[in-house]
């Protein structure tokens, strides 16, 4: 299990990485980036995650990005019309700039996140990272787990909610290609 | 009373569910209605618990910066969209989310300022915070393995009253258990502010407390300090506002004073008036040598 600042060294790296491939970088934007980053690979930064509004969502990692704004390490910038969007700080480089260590042990696993989802807007990221939850949770014998997505969310339609399986199943797969899970 | 609640369709976990919300109830899921219920109640922005505790601790410590036009704010809440979307063509998710009419941002603004206000001069006085620790270092000494009762009658047994009379009776009997903590409140002999982080210190560590706590214990021994940190959870400013033309923003897009409201964050280390004098030279002395992180620190 990583310290509390290593943490939040991954966290802050992979807003500077999921910012670096196009994202708006919302809190729903991290969420999920977080939520793919250590259910889908394993990165252990221990948040506890619940399904909840926009699909898998953690209270905790809520609390900690509130902390690390509160300690400069990131700002929200907004712009009309449209949802404040989070930006590290020169104090989070600086601070990233004294966790070389964990960085580079998890460099890649941020990468592949960043990479995969980076441009995903919310609606995408909801349904994506439900998907990884029904596999992971909620994959019951007899029912499907389109079925099981739409039954969570009602909004999701059938094709929407399969098109997200075939998604989630592509990456959990390259993901371990490329040797990206249980790296501890 | 129970059958009074079956007659009115009221099932205890359902009360239980919506008052403790979802961070803490666990045991099932909640759907789009009991989320925006639970956020009505405990929300982090317009719960009505906090909306409650503001209002009612400022009349009661006689403070005017905790009040703000209640009124005015519950008239002008409403159900909206989230506001997430970064483009027109994209959708965004359809969950509903408990936000306010734009002629209510101002309510809404004067909610969150008193929030801020309380909780940097009130909650997180560094006085009141050595109290709660000297009782809580109390009540571990004197309760039954160190904590409540999770029984109702058991819990009913001690109210503030018992508390409050065995307090006092632990401060003159040196043989109580709780004798050290109950005195210090009694007498007013709280330990004392060593250190608080500045800004200036958390560009240089962001555990700065712990640095100094862990230094000053090794100086002055472990039961002559304390540590204590607190950092706000949640924020509660991002969220949608219906605009008059019928559009719907983001609270922070549509507020100034919204997006400049601090956070709060504490870290203090205290230390018993007994070593207060010697421990501030100390401090003086080593300050920058304790809180400065040395390479091969992250793990």
């Amino acid at each position: 299990m990583m310290k509390k600042m290593q943490r939040d060294a991954v966290l802050l790296s992979l807003i500077k990485e999921m910012k670096a491939n196009g994202s708006w970088c919302g809190e729903t934007h991290i969420q999920k980036a977080a939520y793919f980053l250590q259910e889908l690979l394993d990165v252990p930064m221990s948040f506890d995650f619940i399904l909840y509004k926009h699909g898998p969502y953690s209270f905790d990692l809520s609390d900690e990005v509130t902390a690390m704004r509160a300690d400069s390490l990131i700002v929200y910038k907004t712009r009309l019309p449209y949802g404040p969007s989070l930006f590290p700080t020169k104090e989070g480089q600086e601070f990233l700039d004294r966790y070389p260590k964990t960085l580079s042990r998890y460099y890649d696993q941020i990468q592949f996140i960043a990479e995969k989802i980076g441009n995903m807007g919310v609606a995408d990221l909801e349904r994506l990272a439900t998907a990884l939850y029904v596999a992971l949770n909620e994959n019951l014998p007899g029912k499907s787990r389109e079925i099981r997505i739409t039954e969570l969310k009602p909004h999701i339609k059938i094709d929407e909610a399969n098109e997200a399986v075939k998604s989630i199943d592509a990456m959990r797969k390259e993901s371990r290609e490329k040797g990206l899970v249980n790296i501890l | 009373m129970v059958q009074i609640w079956r007659r009115m369709k009221i099932n205890s976990d359902d009360v239980a569910k919506l008052a403790v919300g979802p961070k803490h109830y666990k045991e099932s899921r909640f759907d789009d209605w009991e989320a925006i219920l639970t956020e009505i109640i405990v929300g982090d922005a317009f719960g009505v618990d906090r909306m409650d505790y503001l209002l009612r601790d400022s009349h009661h410590i006689g403070v005017a910066y905790g009040r703000f036009d209640q009124y005015r704010l519950i008239d002008t809440l409403r159900i909206l969209p989230k506001v997430d979307r970064v483009s027109e063509d994209e959708p965004g998710s359809q969950e509903p989310a408990l936000g306010i009419e734009e002629g209510g941002l101002h309510s809404a603004e004067a909610l969150l300022l008193a929030r801020y206000f309380m909780f940097s001069q009130v909650y997180c006085h560094h006085v009141r915070r050595i109290y709660d620790i000297h009782l809580k270092d109390f009540l571990k000494s004197w309760l039954p393995e160190s904590m409540f009762s999770t029984s109702i009658k058991g819990l009913m047994r001690i109210t503030d009253n018992e508390v409050a009379s065995e307090l006092s009776k632990a401060a003159e009997e040196k043989e109580h258990p709780g004798h050290d903590p109950a005195r210090r409140i009694a007498q007013r002999e709280h330990f004392r502010l060593l250190y608080q982080r500045t800004r200036e210190d958390l560009e240089i560590n962001r555990e700065a407390g712990k640095a100094v706590f862990e230094a000053a214990c090794r100086e002055f021994g472990e039961s002559e300090v304390r540590h204590d940190t607190y950092t706000q959870k949640g924020s509660g400013l991002n969220f949608p506002v219906l605009a008059r033309d019928g559009r719907i923003f983001s609270s922070l897009s549509k507020s100034e004073t919204l997006e400049k409201v601090p956070l709060v964050a504490i870290d203090y280390v205290y230390i018993s008036p007994k070593f207060r004098k010697r421990a501030e030279i100390w401090r003086d002395r080593n300050l920058t040598d304790i809180i400065t992180q040395k390479v091969g620190e992250e793990e």
